[in-house]
């Protein structure tokens, strides 16, 4: 489909950028950690000396602060990257879903094909979608803000009232997901979850038009 | 915890301007409201223990949320980072009193008055603010949250952001007017330099959330400020403008007293100080412009330029580490309790600050905005880092404020305990939040381990009660038996450790020569 390739699998990149974040913080924690044990044992106190020694090393510090601002300019640099993906709106969307949120429910509309999915107390609404396709979303909310998040998507993002949230997204997977609302919306918010099963293209052709 | 002299009376002990009964009074019923809100967090513990609702109906997990949040922010943090630098600063200048000490006593009781009257919500018919310790607007409007308890809430937020503003101005002005003859800038301790950037936190953030927080009123009862279009994100951009530097001001006075005790009982002087007096004041500006990573997920901010100023950050946190850990290499280290929870405060604020990383990059906060990462993350900062050097400076400092030994073998007992709880609680809420949990629910379904997290989690909550218990356990042996801790028990560097223990009410009969920002230390190389 047409735009499907600029739009990403947004798991795949979240995956790709934690597992460098990820990688970093147990390096940086395993030498932190290390060093101050070392400092524990190895200088633990022993008689009743004072220890002599610099009170400063500002040319190892000034180092050390440039290689911080490196480490920070490289993962500034990776998160832009994956940023620009993972926000990027296709030229020509595939499949367009409305999202309607409200306390507390979703509401989620096929407008091409006239189809709705509501939510009730009995019934969790499954949002239907075809794998590896380009999905348009838009999304508002009644009344407070809510926040559409789907955990195996590795993405969120929050539903405001009188104002429309876009945004593309993909799912390359063939599955059912747990969807939910992130953002505290009052009384009822623990139960305001949702699914969102992806299925084969043509299974979804016959089930929009079911 | 109380020195109450001899015949002293009320209005005496109410009304005094002394800035170290300020402290006092400010620290004790921080730690009041601390206890209060910790045990709201243990009924959300034990209602979370196991999926499905067993304790708590919805509604009153939600109170408990929200008041958890705000009085752990409004009434226990803040109060009790002030309330070092009321106690303390003085003493380290060789002051004899603070600026502005009537100032300083309205900012001391507007604060417990807005405790009393952000608790008080629980009385009324619709029960407690509900809208979470952010209060989101629309939620917090009139119509989605109705009753009393709201407009109690906004008021107790506002007594207690203003009692925290006035403390602040007070102690920025003690600094800037009331050093000895010597206390040049750069020899200020390094705790004093934590407290000058605290207070220009406090001065140029608090403000906002005092607008945020009157225009929510004028919201709910007048006209529709945040109704519009574009209110909702206007109330987050001044809320966080108040509620991301509000972490740091919570983090300085911290760091600045483990610093103390690392120098201290590394007998060394602090190392690389004027690199740590740099990085304190780059934290502070750089902190004044990251507000909106609360709000990459919204996607209505400029994620890129809060994602570069809050990742950068990094640079002056890990200048501070290298510091820190500078100063205990080559030094002569005793584990006592304070030092104990020095280095937890070090190892375990580490967590909170590398995880900090991992959400200030939008695509990973898409994922783990607004679940139990982030509360394990910011628990990191807060608890296991901030509380941890809270209670590195009470084991520091309580001889010198009561002129008692607080029992070591005690406070060994409770920094095993929090430790272990501390880790215990918040490191499963990183799984939990990665797996799907949303935060601020009172129920979960059993999918991946989030049963087994969350009993984790609840366990580890309850042996930091215990290690609470044992604290409090030392408070009292130590004023029942007392043992008297003279005027330097610990061989300090600054110069509240030349006066007295209590200091009198002038704090000091005379003053060494201040040549260095560790006069106490110079003095005691030159004598050996």
């Amino acid at each position: 489909m047409a735009g499907a390739l600029a739009i990403a699998d947004t798991r795949s990149q979240f995956t790709d950028l934690f597992s460098v974040y990820q990688w970093l913080t147990v390096v940086v924690a395993g030498i932190v950690f290390g060093l101050v044990l070392f400092a524990l044992v190895r200088y633990r106190r022993r008689g009743n000396e004072y220890p002599r020694g610099k009170d400063k090393h500002t040319v190892a510090e000034s180092i050390y602060a440039l290689v911080l601002t490196a480490i920070a300019i490289t993962l500034v640099t990776l998160t832009f990257r994956t940023e620009d993906k993972t926000d990027a709106v296709a030229a020509n969307g595939g499949v367009r879903v409305d999202i309607v949120a409200f306390q507390w429910q979703w509401r989620f509309g096929y407008p091409d094909y006239g189809k709705t999915v509501l939510g009730t107390t009995e019934h969790v609404p499954t949002m239907v979608l075809p794998v590896g396709t380009v999905v348009r979303f838009d999304g508002i909310s009644r009344d407070v803000i809510h926040s559409f998040w789907v955990p195996a998507a590795r993405f969120k993002r929050d539903e405001f009232p009188k104002r429309h949230t876009k945004f593309d997204l993909r799912f390359d997977r063939v599955g059912t997901y747990i969807g939910r609302c992130a953002e505290f919306c009052g009384l009822r918010h623990t139960n305001m979850d949702f699914y969102v099963r992806v299925v084969p293209r043509d299974a979804f052709q016959r089930w929009v038009k079911s | 915890m109380l020195v109450v002299p001899r015949r002293a009376s009320l209005i005496g002990w109410v009304g005094s301007t002394d800035h170290k009964r300020i402290g006092v009074r400010v620290a004790t019923y921080a730690f009041g409201f601390f206890l209060l809100s910790g045990a709201f967090a243990l009924v959300m513990r034990t209602e979370l223990a196991r999926p499905g609702l067993q304790v708590v109906s919805e509604n009153t997990y939600n109170e408990l949320f929200t008041m958890h949040g705000s009085g752990m922010f409004f009434l226990v943090m803040a109060p009790l980072a002030l309330a070092l630098g009321m106690y303390f600063v003085p003493l380290q200048i060789g002051a004899s009193d603070i600026a502005w000490p009537r100032l300083a006593l309205i900012g001391d009781w507007l604060i417990p008055l807005g405790g009393v009257t952000m608790f008080s919500g629980f009385l009324t018919d619709h029960g407690a603010a509900k809208a979470g310790w952010t209060a989101f607007a629309p939620l917090s409007d009139i119509d989605r949250s109705p009753g009393y308890g709201m407009d109690l809430w906004i008021f107790g937020g506002l007594l207690a952001t203003a009692g925290v503003l006035l403390l602040a101005i007070s102690v920025l002005t003690t600094i800037v007017r009331f050093r000895a003859p010597g206390m040049t800038m750069l020899r200020l301790p390094v705790f004093t330099w934590s407290m000058v950037a605290t207070c220009l936190l406090v001065i140029t953030s608090f403000p906002a959330l005092i607008v945020a927080l009157s225009l929510l009123f004028v919201d709910r009862h007048f006209s529709g400020v945040y109704e519009g279009a574009s209110g909702p994100v206007l109330y987050q951009h001044l809320f966080w403008f108040y509620g991301h530097p509000v972490v740091y001001v919570i983090f300085f006075p911290f760091i600045g007293a483990v610093a103390e005790v690392v120098a201290v009982f590394s007998r060394r002087r602090f190392f690389g100080y004027h690199a740590l007096v740099l990085s304190l004041l780059v934290f502070a500006a750089l902190s004044m412009s990251v507000w909106a990573h609360h709000m990459f997920a919204t996607g209505r901010v400029t994620n890129q330029y809060f994602a570069l100023t809050s990742t950068i950050l990094l640079v002056p946190a890990g200048v501070e580490y290298f510091d820190l850990i500078g100063t205990m290499i080559g030094g002569s280290i005793l584990l006592s309790s304070a030092m104990l929870f020095a280095v937890g405060f070090i190892v375990l604020f580490l967590i909170g600050g590398l995880t900090g990383i991992i959400v200030a990059s939008p695509p990973l906060d898409y994922h783990v905005h607004d679940t139990y990462f982030v509360v394990g993350h910011f628990h990191y900062t807060i608890f296991a880092g901030s509380l941890f050097g809270f209670f590195a400076a009470v084991y520091y400092w309580y001889p010198k404020v009561t002129g008692r030994m607080l029992r070591e073998r005690l406070g060994k007992l409770q920094f095993v305990l929090y430790f272990l709880g501390a880790n215990l609680t918040f490191f499963p809420m990183l799984v939990s939040g990665y797996e799907g949990m949303p935060r601020r629910v009172a129920d979960y379904e059993n999918i991946h381990d989030l049963s087994l997290m969350n009993m984790l989690s609840t366990i580890g909550a309850f042996t930091i009660a215990l290690g609470t218990l044992v604290f409090l356990w030392n408070l009292r042996v130590s004023s029942r038996k007392p043992v008297p801790a003279g005027n330097d028990p610990w061989q300090g560097h600054t110069l509240e450790w030349w006066t007295t223990s209590p200091p009198p009410p002038h704090n000091f009969d005379s003053l060494p020569p201040v040549r260095s920002y560790s006069p106490l230390y110079d003095r005691r190389l030159g004598e050996s």
